[in-house]
């Protein structure tokens, strides 16, 4: 293995947080091509069988413990870390991801419940951060942090999927006009 | 979204399954044998009231809008039932489309979630090292005073606050148990502290049994412990004792 791989995996290991490819060509002194390369020959490296693998997530690159031996990990802490993270939790962070930055009141808005337990949680969590005011005497606005792209695979902000592809489609949302019309029995139940 | 594993037409609606009125709503509206007639919408407020949120004005206004629009709807449904003279009221019309619009706007987030459920369920297990790197030693300052400027402002600003990833934190929401426990009473009317409590740590424990005497309190259940140091039995408000 050549020396620049083994540089950058040393640096991927110690690294708290994931490491840009032009972070990497700085603490290595290489281009970014050369480096790229060394991080596709580390990859293979770290292949299905290996207890680590390289990932890109959250703007940069990882040497992280694969899934199937989170568990086995959790054995040297005295307690497991909560992974769980309730349907609030989840359709909260949905609502951040891509509205941010946002409010706790227009969270809550667009939940049709308080947000405050549930955004208090996530800041805990790391998952959420302060994303400041948007004038003076506004509401404090969230956005997500690095720890949630970590958390959900995500490269960055543009690997969330287009929000329209959740949207409901024409029949879908004709069918809750019509349901509701049919449900007040009023008018045209079939439009 | 949250599927009914039972008809809640028959059976009692598990609440405790939906994240607000509006995901209840919107998950009975796309479920085509539901009656919306039927819906039980004084447990709705019940579930939302109890929910363990503090309720902030604006959505607080909007959920009684939402619901008194649900409530026009099944009034409106049970006067008009075969009149076939009933003219349609703007006015209703407009809540109503209102309200199909409140549904339409939420359901993409509903969705991202359950998407978002995916992807956790795959990269929620990997781990990270989290320690954090010492901080760089400052440069030693020569006879400049730029140098010296610069060396100054940094000691100056703010340090970065203290990353706390590495840490576990235990979260137990005293609100959160109230819920699950009432959940679990109104499908099986009794439920077990031990049984509740099984695998639980101290902390936790402790929180289940302050949701047990806070619903004791509440008047919703009656707690039970035959023996000092046993198991409690929880039973919702109502129901009977087995017979011992």
């Amino acid at each position: 293995m050549s020396e620049l791989p083994r540089q950058i995996e040393a640096l991927l290991f110690i690294s708290p947080e994931p490491l840009p490819v032009a972070r990497l060509s700085e603490l290595t002194g290489e281009d970014a091509e050369p480096v790229r390369r060394a991080l596709v020959e580390l990859a293979e490296r770290h292949g299905p069988g290996a207890a680590l693998e390289i990932a890109e997530v959250a703007g940069g690159f990882a040497l992280r413990v694969r899934a199937d031996l989170g568990e086995v990990c959790d054995r040297l802490r005295a307690r497991p870390p909560e992974d769980r993270l309730s349907p609030a939790a989840l359709e909260t962070l949905a609502v951040v991801a891509y509205m941010e930055p946002i409010s706790r009141p227009e969270i809550g808005r667009m939940r049709g419940v308080s947000a405050d337990a549930t955004v208090a949680g996530l800041l805990e969590r790391g998952l959420l951060e302060e994303a400041g005011r948007p004038g003076e005497g506004g509401a404090m606005r969230y956005r997500t942090t690095r720890a949630f792209q970590e958390r959900f695979g995500l490269r960055g902000p543009e690997d969330l999927p287009q929000l329209d592809r959740f949207e409901l489609t024409g029949p879908e949302a004709d069918a809750v006009r019509r349901r509701l019309a049919e449900a007040g029995h009023m008018g045209d139940a079939d439009g | 979204m949250p599927a009914l594993s039972r008809d809640p037409l028959r059976l009692p609606l598990e609440l405790d399954l939906f994240e607000g009125p509006l995901d209840l709503l919107l998950t009975l509206v796309l479920r085509e044998e539901v009656d919306l007639a039927e819906l039980p919408l004084a447990e709705v407020v019940g579930a939302t009231l109890e929910g363990g949120e503090p309720w902030d004005p604006p959505p607080a206004g909007e959920l009684i809008l939402l619901l008194a629009a649900v409530a026009e709807l099944k009034a409106r449904r049970l006067v008009g039932e075969d009149d076939e003279e009933l003219v349609p009221d703007p006015e209703a019309e407009e809540v109503r489309e209102r309200l199909a619009q409140r549904l339409i706007a939420y359901a993409p987030f509903r969705r991202a979630a359950a998407w978002l459920a995916e992807q956790d369920g795959v990269d929620g297990a990997v781990r990270y090292r989290r320690v954090p790197l010492e901080a760089a030693a400052p440069p030693a300052v020569r006879d400049d005073p730029a140098e010296l400027a610069a060396t100054m402002s940094r000691l100056l600003r703010e340090p970065p606050a203290p990353s706390l990833a590495h840490l576990n934190r235990m979260r137990v929401n005293v609100g959160e148990l109230v819920v699950r426990l009432r959940g679990l009473l109104s499908r099986s009317g009794t439920a077990s502290y031990e049984r509740m409590t099984e695998g639980a740590g101290a902390l936790e424990q402790g929180m289940t049994l302050l949701a047990c005497l806070e619903l004791a309190r509440r008047g919703e259940a009656t707690l039970h412990q035959p023996v000092p140091f046993g198991d409690i039995a929880v039973r919702a408000a109502g129901s009977k004792a087995p017979p011992s």
